[in-house]
């Protein structure tokens, strides 16, 4: 990941060396480093011990530094009380099958695509990208509809894992993304392959998925941000507590409780993704970087 | 799902064989590609296509009592007489272009910095990738219960009395709302643009800023004459999705303001059709106001593109 | 991701296949409730949330006790959250058919229930036989849930509002905590006072947000004899004196006497979370915002006391009311229906049972001694047992509600549609508390096209 010191970016090494060369960049990356942490470190820390003080306190003003008495009770009551757990392990099971849904469904088609090639490809290829101009906030309520009544089937898919992770297959851009990098592997290769005996599903396995390790990882973390982030549709298909997602569940119990409570709450959400993030930071950095579209 | 996996028809000595051979192979090459394609048709078909049609469907229809029935252009001369709809399309508008004022060029030169900086590059990174980590109500509480506090001992008020400026009433004061739910929306999603940024800015070749700089090109030249043309199609890929995104903002409204703010200084055409659909108990108003959304984006898509592709 | 575990994922789903998926996502079991033994099962929804410990501790007592006395019976409870009734999951539930066989709904959702087509006709087993108090319980809470003749819901809960006050800052700011303010310009004097005693203190507090603005502006018309509605429910009819004093009160005390404190755009928990943090002099609320400020909030009792709603010029012309009830999904089967309000009078109408097992609630951190629900018609038997067994056990200072209990005010219902009319009158209210040089004449006309809009479209 670390900038190799021979690549030359906008402003030279060789005039950050040099007398006020080096002097500004010493002023700017301190500067840089402590305005970063204040902005991004800084409301973190406001949270964590905001949650340790008093509905009194917090209310006072001036604001108070660090609390004076601090009182874990908004933690404890915040995960009895709001099932916190559950929460959690929702959200990373609906990411986790998000994730799974969106490799296996979208990958097959962006294959079909890409190289299998069947008449009318195209058009259809043209319908789905055409979704990509549509915000989802358009489709949400006869989308909902439908989630409620699913056409033939007569299913009602609330409360049900699939709400989510079906509909999140229609992912065009995730689609484009695999097939622009699957047209890049060589026809060649293919045709090797199919010289040898394989069939398009072997292929697929052991030629084009080892190959496209970078833009599966993308795609997975994309899957996996995206439903962390999601807030209206798991609102409308999880009504229920128990199948609530962390968000939802939060904003669900903001409405009858203290403000520390709900902030107590929101920090503990938080920890077990920063936490992985802490772990994986460098794999989904250099996942980013490596399989991001080339500019 | 099972793949086809037949052996070939054992070649009978006939005239038409090769012909009839190749069509087979045709229709069979066609078959394991659809069987490829079937569950993303099937995901696409259920969850979006049918539901677009049945959105417009839907927005000349109305349910009572169970019973179905066409109502015209009702729907719509409802949503467009509600005094909140041309607030809720200013709003919109007004997120969309600061989002892309502010969340769009902040996250750019944040990127073009930390790629200048020889030092601390992880830890920058984490540090702005942190908030994405955040679930957004989580994010949006903190900024609705301490940053944007009224009161005296709001963090963002406490700060301004600090430094002697004089504070806002944030969320409660009209001109404030947007800029104030663009700076959290900002914070809180912009490590994933400054990461994709940053990717990009390190596949720009070297030697090009070397030749810049002979040619006397100072800083912003370099910026403006290298790096921008260089990155030009991950900032237009980013810009559309962006501008998609943002046209839809809803949890910010809802958790910031409660939904509608003072005086619908808050209130988004998103927000409106959650409002018609889940409060007022009008689905078939929300579909109309989903397909008056729709019409809206597709003008500005064949706008944008025109503009684009004149451009080339 | 190693190359293997690709593979395996991919084996596994495609395996798996749309089509095998799809008939793998479950729904609800839609089984009748009737097993072959003759047994009984109903859900049935609001079961307490973890939060309300005590609460919830009842809650499962009195379904253990009740299907010991009813072995054919089974109870599934079901929690929907803090709320019972949160309007767009509400929505989502009845839009989806997912409610539970018994379930929770406002006074003011018969119509959207009815829309929903979802509610069974209960009329038929409305009798003795079934709810033994039902003879006594309230007509006028009976005709709240009846539309053209046909009931379709057991009232369960009946509110009024009065003025919620902060007995601690009055005495602070050298008020007489036992002579509340009867006029809205007495209530004017003392929030002055109470916020001119500690300047973090709000001397009167109100709502503008998530619907609740709307529902204490509809109060505090009522306060002033008006009205939301024409009598024939086909017109707003707010854009009046009345309404216009509702806004020049609140616009007075929050810019020209600068005693509401500056945090606005609340709602239901922002503001009894100032509340219980001591924060807030007086409020427009229900004896049981003193319930939710000591068992959610963390407040306490001592500290608070009800009177009866202010007025113009003496007390309120009347004051709002409201409730709530249980529906009944259509398609139960009889005895799901005779077994569900078998239920619902053992939790809830029984004096002695439920929520009217006072002894038990007595050494709980849960006020005995709030004069509500009111769910019992005046000088019946029900409500005079209810009364005496309230009085033995009260285990909170009686003189907290005596004040409010003892003037008591007419009672008007909320509006019909009120949720969507709650949420235009959000704005006036958000208006006048956030903006100094906010048009109440222009914020009225604006609501009351909007709302007449709203009853066009509905009909």
């Amino acid at each position: 990941m670390a900038q190799d010191s021979g690549s030359r970016t906008l402003i030279s090494a060789a005039q950050l060396q040099r007398g006020k060369g080096k002097y500004v960049y010493w002023t700017l990356l301190t500067l840089v480093v402590l305005g970063f942490t204040l902005v991004f470190i800084g409301p973190l820390y406001w949270m964590v011990t905001g949650a340790l003080k008093t509905g009194q306190e917090v209310a006072q003003t001036p604001p108070t530094l660090w609390p004076r008495h601090p009182n874990f009770s908004n933690y404890t009551s915040a995960w009895q009380n709001l099932n916190l757990g559950k929460l959690l392990f929702n959200t990373f099971y609906y990411a986790a099958g998000a994730v799974l849904f969106q490799l296996v469904l979208d990958t097959a088609a962006a294959y079909a695509f890409s190289k299998l090639r069947p008449a009318l490809g195209n058009v259809i290829l043209g319908a789905m990208l055409g979704t990509l101009m549509i915000p989802t906030i358009v489709l949400v309520v006869p989308q909902y509809v439908t989630v409620i009544d699913l056409p033939v089937l007569h299913l009602n898919m609330l409360d049900s894992p699939f709400a989510i992770w079906l509909p999140l297959v229609t992912n065009a851009f995730n689609i484009f993304l695999l097939k622009r990098f699957f047209d890049s592997i060589p026809d060649e290769l293919m045709a090797a392959a199919q010289v040898d005996g394989a069939g398009p599903l072997r292929t697929l396995w052991s030629i084009v998925l080892p190959m496209s390790r970078p833009i599966l990882g993308v795609v997975s973390i994309f899957a996996v941000t995206y439903v962390w982030k999601d807030f209206l549709w798991p609102k409308l298909v999880m009504p229920s507590p128990e199948t609530r997602t962390v968000s939802v569940g939060i904003y669900a119990f903001s409405g009858g409780s203290s403000q520390n409570e709900i902030i107590a709450a929101s920090v503990i959400a938080a920890i077990p993704t920063v936490i992985i993030f802490l772990i994986f930071q460098r794999n989904i950095m250099s996942g980013l970087t490596a399989g991001s579209v080339k500019g | 799902m099972a793949i086809i996996t037949a052996t070939r028809p054992v070649d009978r000595s006939s005239a038409a064989a090769p012909a009839r051979a190749r069509r087979g192979r045709k229709i069979r090459d066609n078959l394991t590609g659809y069987t490829f394609l079937a569950g993303a048709i099937l995901c696409f078909a259920v969850f979006t296509w049918y539901p677009m049609v049945r959105g417009i469907i839907m927005s000349f229809q109305k349910t009572r009592r169970g019973v179905t029935t066409w109502v015209g252009l009702d729907n719509y001369t409802r949503i467009f007489a509600d005094p909140s709809f041309w607030p809720a399309w200013k709003n919109t508008v007004y997120f969309t272009v600061l989002a892309l004022v502010v969340g769009y060029a902040v996250p750019f030169f944040v990127a073009i910095l930390l790629n200048e900086l020889r030092h601390a590059k992880g830890y920058l990174r984490i540090l702005v990738y942190l908030p994405v980590m955040l679930p957004p109500a989580s994010a949006l509480f903190l900024f609705k219960f301490y940053a944007y506090d009224p009161s005296d001992a709001g963090l963002f008020n406490a700060v301004l009395k600090f430094l002697h400026l004089p504070t806002s009433q944030w969320m409660q004061s009209p001109g404030a709302t947007m800029p104030a739910m663009v700076i959290a929306s900002t914070w809180m999603n912009m490590g994933s643009a400054v990461l994709i940024y940053l990717a990009s800015l390190q596949n720009i070749p070297g030697e090009l800023y070397e030749a810049a700089e002979l040619d006397g090109a100072g800083l912003w030249r370099r910026i403006w004459n290298v790096t921008i043309p260089q990155t030009r199609l991950i900032l237009g890929l980013l810009a559309m999705m962006q501008i998609v995104a943002t046209m839809q903002v809803f949890v910010e409204p809802l958790i910031l303001a409660n939904g509608a703010g003072t005086q619908d200084s808050a209130t988004t055409v998103a927000y409106l059709i959650y409002q018609h659909g889940f409060f007022q108990n009008d689905l078939n108003g929300a579909a109309a106001l989903g397909v008056v959304m729709l019409g809206a984006l597709a003008v500005f898509s064949a706008f944008y593109l025109r503009l684009t592709t004149k451009n080339d | 991701m190693s190359a293997p575990q690709y593979r395996k994922v991919t084996a596994f789903a495609l395996a798996a296949g749309l089509g095998l998926s799809l008939a793998a996502c479950s729904t609800k079991s839609d089984d009748d409730g009737a097993s072959a033994d003759g047994k009984v099962t109903i859900t049935v929804d609001c079961m307490p949330v973890g939060t309300e410990k005590d609460l919830l501790a009842n809650w499962n007592a009195d379904v253990a006790a009740f299907q010991q006395a009813n072995p054919d019976i089974t109870v599934k409870s079901v929690s929907v959250g803090t709320q019972c009734n949160n309007p767009p999951d509400f929505t989502a539930r009845l839009a989806g058919g997912t409610t539970t066989d018994v379930f929770y709904g406002y006074m003011t959702d018969l119509q959207q229930v009815l829309d929903s087509g979802q509610a069974a006709d209960i009329t038929p087993y409305l009798n003795k036989d079934n709810i033994s108090t039902w003879d006594d319980v309230d007509p006028a809470l009976k005709s709240v849930f009846t539309d053209g003749g046909k009931t379709y819901a057991v009232p369960v809960k009946n509110y009024s509002m009065g003025l919620v006050y902060n007995k601690v800052l009055f005495q602070k700011a050298g008020l007489d905590p036992a002579s509340p303010p009867k006029t809205w310009a007495e209530v004017r004097t003392a929030a002055k006072k109470i916020a001119a005693a500690d300047p973090g203190v709000a001397g009167y507090a109100d709502y503008s947000a998530g619907n609740t603005g709307g529902w204490h502006f509809t109060a505090e018309i009522y306060s002033q004899g008006g009205q939301i509605l024409s009598a024939d429910g086909k017109k707003a009819d707010f854009n009046n004196a009345m309404g216009k004093q509702v806004l020049q009160n609140l616009k007075d005390m929050r810019y020209g006497d600068n005693s509401m404190g500056s945090r606005q755009l609340l709602q239901w928990g922002d503001l009894l979370t100032n509340a219980a943090a001591g924060k807030v002099g007086m409020f427009v609320g229900a004896p049981d915002a003193t319930q939710a400020i000591v068992s959610q909030f963390k407040g306490k009792y001592e500290d608070w006391a009800v009177a009866p709603l202010p007025g113009q010029d003496g007390l309120a012309k009347s004051t709002l009311g409201g409730g709530e009830g249980y529906f009944f999904k259509k398609g139960l089967t009889d005895a799901q229906i005779k077994a569900g309000l078998k239920w619902v009078a053992y939790e809830k109408l029984t004096v002695g049972k439920g929520q009217f097992d006072y002894p038990r609630a007595k050494p709980q951190n849960y006020p005995v001694g709030v004069p509500q629900p009111l769910l019992f018609a005046k000088d019946s038997a029900t409500a005079k047992a209810e009364f005496d067994l309230r009085k033995a056990n009260a285990n909170v200072d009686p003189s907290i509600y005596s004040q409010f209990e003892s003037q008591q005010l007419p009672i008007k219902g909320e509006p019909r549609n009120a949720q969507a009319i709650y949420a235009v009158l959000d704005s006036a209210m958000s208006a006048v508390l956030t903006d100094p040089n906010a048009n109440i004449d222009a914020l009225l006309k604006t609501a009351e096209e909007k709302v007449n809009q709203l009853l066009a479209a509905g009909s």
